[in-house]
């Protein structure tokens, strides 16, 4: 068999090849089209579903973790929430709500507790929780922040 | 022996080529409907490429013919006339390679099984298997676009629609090809000696 015949046969060989590969990619890209469609289209629900909220955690020491627009459900409230973003621990107190006893592991302790605040745009300052932190209903866009503080009252 | 055309010094189609055309299409319809329940699997196609392998060119088409016009009516998926008449033009493409690896003296050297243990066999085989891939999926093209007339898919939608199945065609043909073309053609040789298999 002469050498030209021979790269005949690869050609076809390798053609062939080409021919499931070129079968294989179509197959693959139209699934990966249906497959992100699907995916935005959860996305878009999981937007109806969720809002955007800013969480900051601040120690007291200095540290200050900011977890800026984080996803979580709509009519949660602030601690579960921050349960989102970390370890939270607390006493729930029938008809006045949860009392958070640690975040992260860092326990109310020496006179310090964790306090909560929510941020006012309009006067442009934190504002101290006014209610128990499983009890405040959050709205689209909120910023709260959890201080580890001496509290002023 | 007998001929179906006296009176010329050309001969048309013999009497014993017309009985093979007529055995490999029952052959064919029955291999049809015993497989009918594997989607895309067939052993038609290599039975209609060892004829126009075998017999020539225009025996070899009407095995495939008449086989897709009796298979393509006869059909307990229905009844099509834009897909008989693609599967029965497209069916055609076996016997066209079939008959030009014949003109090539692809696997002519091969004359008995003995040969299994030879490199040649086997490379001879993956020729066989190579072609009918390729055929195939010449075929697979031809009857996916008759499918876009039918249903009104844009054509590649209808290639995507029908990549699992054609990738089945393509490749249970390249082993059918692969395993049967050489023994087969060793045997129908000895039906069909040298000398009667027809040049048209």
């Amino acid at each position: 068999m002469s050498g030209k015949s021979n790269w005949m046969w690869v050609s076809i060989g390798l053609l062939c090849l080409l021919i499931a590969a070129i079968y294989l990619a179509t197959y693959y890209y139209s699934e990966s089209v249906y497959f992100r469609s699907l995916y935005e289209g959860a996305v878009s629900d999981l937007k109806k579903l969720t809002m955007k909220v800013n969480i900051l955690i601040d120690y007291g020491n200095g540290t200050q973790t900011w977890y800026n627009g984080t996803s979580v459900p709509r009519e949660t409230n602030v601690l579960m929430a921050t349960r989102i973003v970390a370890l939270v621990k607390g006493t729930e107190y029938p008809g006045m709500g949860t009392f958070v006893d640690s975040i992260n592991s860092v326990r109310n302790e020496g006179g310090k507790y964790w306090m909560w605040y929510i941020w006012n745009p309009d006067k442009r300052n934190w504002e101290l929780g006014p209610v128990a932190s499983d009890k405040y209903v959050l709205r689209e866009g909120d910023t709260i922040m959890w201080r580890y503080e001496i509290p002023s009252f | 022996m007998e001929s179906m055309a006296h009176g010329s010094s050309e001969k048309i189609v013999s009497t014993r080529v017309i009985c093979l055309v007529i055995m490999l299409t029952s052959i064919n319809l029955a291999l049809n409907y015993v497989m009918i329940g594997i989607p895309n699997v067939k052993l038609m196609d290599l039975i209609v490429f060892l004829s126009g392998y075998l017999m020539g060119l225009v025996p070899g088409i009407l095995v495939g013919v008449l086989t897709w016009l009796v298979y393509g009516t006869l059909n307990p998926f229905g009844f099509n006339l834009i897909i008989l008449a693609a599967t029965c033009s497209s069916e055609t493409i076996y016997a066209v390679f079939g008959w030009l690896l014949k003109k090539l003296n692809i696997g002519s050297d091969i004359i008995t099984l003995l040969d299994i243990n030879g490199r040649k066999f086997w490379f001879t085989s993956l020729k066989f298997g190579l072609i009918g891939f390729l055929a195939t999926s010449i075929y697979d093209l031809i009857t996916n676009i008759a499918s876009v007339v039918i249903v009104g898919l844009s054509p590649i939608m209808a290639i995507i629609s029908g990549v699992w199945f054609a990738l089945i065609h393509e490749v249970s043909n390249f082993a059918f090809f692969f395993f049967g073309c050489i023994p087969l053609i060793t045997a129908l040789k000895k039906v069909l000696p040298e000398k009667e298999v027809i040049e048209l």
